[in-house]
């Protein structure tokens, strides 16, 4: 079996490349918080693969235990009140360029024209259930914990992550679930329409790498229910 | 409390209850509702982190009366006028950025289905029972109702309600997502009221308001726009946190 790995070295991801099927790691454990520098990487690593033919779908998942506990909020708002104090006295507040461009890989990532499954094991909050709700599936281990902590904080999900929630989940549970902040566990994410699949924790990454290499060619995001229907009727055991 | 064409408001612990109060039926009084000034000026009340819609007595509200609009319209009152401030108003609570939530016993018929459509959320009573019956007066549902369902239920099942007239239950409603959820009638302004408590009670405004102007933009800005207002939310509620801390650590 041939494992390609981009050239360029990342310090806080890990993305090898095995028949076609690239799998990219979010590698800052325990946690694989999600930093500025993670953002930059998952940026220009989501662009080789837009422009890499080899990769024929894409599995993300967590290194270690966990898939994320999502971004270092203390680390984001210094970053945001930085390019504050740049304005030298002015009122005038700008959004950093960093963010808005978070939610254009993120973006980016959801027009993949390759199939995106998001492998969740252990905590899945914040931007990394954002960063999940951008992949085209979910699937997730029994013990997976999801949640927007957002509010609790006093902020609110910054990256699509309500505008997701508001599609898949409809707005009652959105709201409920956002203002909130409350987390919740796997069958309650799949009962909601969040996750797609729960698996038993040493199938996940096994199943979602199969199924990702049984997608037809011709994959388009629409049909989901059916690549869906047809591979766990026949070949899940 | 106060009452200004047979609707009423009070405000219970940071949460506003418009009630719907000309039982037994809670029909309108007018086509507009009530004045879009009087709704502008309850819910501009500085500290209001949630609102209930709820009908007196057995019923939500049976809506306007047919007989009322076409009268009138023959005593050469402008109807259409009515008619477009009404749209106004639902459209207000539409927008409004705190959570709305509407609590459905018995009737909810045309006017009264337009004022639950404009709501964010919907609970109702095994007995609740939803029509557009305005077809069979040869006249249409006029508060924007016509958009509002097919948005909630879809094409088919709008154009089925709306052209058909009949009448649906709970279960039904439900079942075609006009309603988000049934709770017993005894529980359902407890469980309305509870969970607009539940979900504002420890949030400041500012976060309410932030999460209600994502999800409006959502319905009513392109995607990309929409995402870019979110983070612009997100920057200015991090700099209001950021200032709190500094506040609260300063003498």
């Amino acid at each position: 079996m041939e494992t390609v790995s981009f050239p360029t070295a990342y310090s806080t991801l890990t993305f090898h490349l095995t028949e076609g099927i690239g799998l990219l790691r979010l590698s800052t454990p325990p946690s694989n918080k999600m930093s500025p520098l993670f953002f930059r990487e998952f940026d220009a690593v989501i662009n080789q693969i837009k422009d890499a033919p080899l990769v024929k779908a894409l599995v993300i998942s967590g290194a270690g235990r966990h898939f994320s506990s999502g971004a270092d909020l203390s680390l984001l708002m210094e970053e945001i009140i930085r390019n504050d104090k740049l304005q030298d006295g002015q009122m005038e507040q700008t959004i950093p360029e960093s963010l808005v461009g978070n939610y254009q890989s993120f973006s980016a990532l959801e027009a993949l024209p390759i199939p995106v499954i998001a492998a969740i094991r252990g905590v899945c909050l914040g931007s990394a259930l954002e960063l999940a709700l951008f992949s085209h599936f979910r699937f997730c281990s029994e013990e997976a914990v999801f949640g927007l902590p957002e509010t609790t904080f006093n902020l609110i999900p910054g990256i699509g992550g309500m505008t997701h929630m508001l599609e898949l989940s409809g707005k009652t549970v959105a709201l409920e679930y956002i203002l909130r902040g409350k987390t919740f566990d796997a069958s309650e994410a799949q009962k909601i329409g969040l996750v797609d699949q729960l698996l038993p924790r040493h199938n996940l990454l096994p199943v979602a790498i199969d199924f990702a290499g049984k997608i037809p060619a011709n994959y388009h995001p629409a049909k989901k229910g059916r690549y869906l229907k047809n591979y766990f009727k026949h070949d899940q055991t | 409390m106060e009452t200004i064409d047979n609707i009423s408001w009070e405000i219970r612990e940071k949460i506003g209850i418009l009630t719907l109060n000309s039982p037994p039926e809670n029909y309108l009084a007018r086509p507009a509702v009530l004045p879009l000034e009087t709704l502008k000026r309850w819910t501009a009340c500085e500290g209001l982190k949630g609102l209930l819609v709820y009908g007196a007595g057995k019923h939500f509200s049976g809506g306007g009366q047919p007989e009322h609009l076409f009268r009138m319209a023959l005593s050469g009152e402008n109807v259409g006028q009515d008619i477009t401030a009404g749209k106004a108003v639902l459209e207000h609570l539409e927008n409004l950025t705190i959570p709305v939530i509407a609590g459905i016993r018995g009737i909810c018929f045309g006017g009264g289905l337009e004022i639950a459509l404009a709501c964010h959320i919907r609970f109702c009573a095994e007995n609740a029972l939803f029509a557009f019956p305005e077809v069979n007066h040869r006249i249409l549902p006029g508060l924007a109702g016509t958009l509002r369902l097919t948005e909630t239920t879809g094409f088919p099942r709008a154009l089925t309600m709306i052209l058909g007239g009949d009448m649906i239950d709970a279960t039904e409603a439900l079942e075609m997502k006009l309603v988000d959820q049934i709770v017993p009638k005894s529980e359902l302004f407890d469980h309305a009221f509870g969970l607009l408590k539940k979900m504002t009670h420890d949030r400041p405004l500012s976060v309410i308001h932030g999460v209600m102007n994502a999800m409006h933009n959502a319905r009513n800005l392109s995607r990309e726009e929409a995402m870019k207002e979110e983070t612009r939310i997100f920057c200015m509620l991090v700099r209001e946190e950021i200032r709190r801390t500094h506040e609260n650590q300063e003498p």
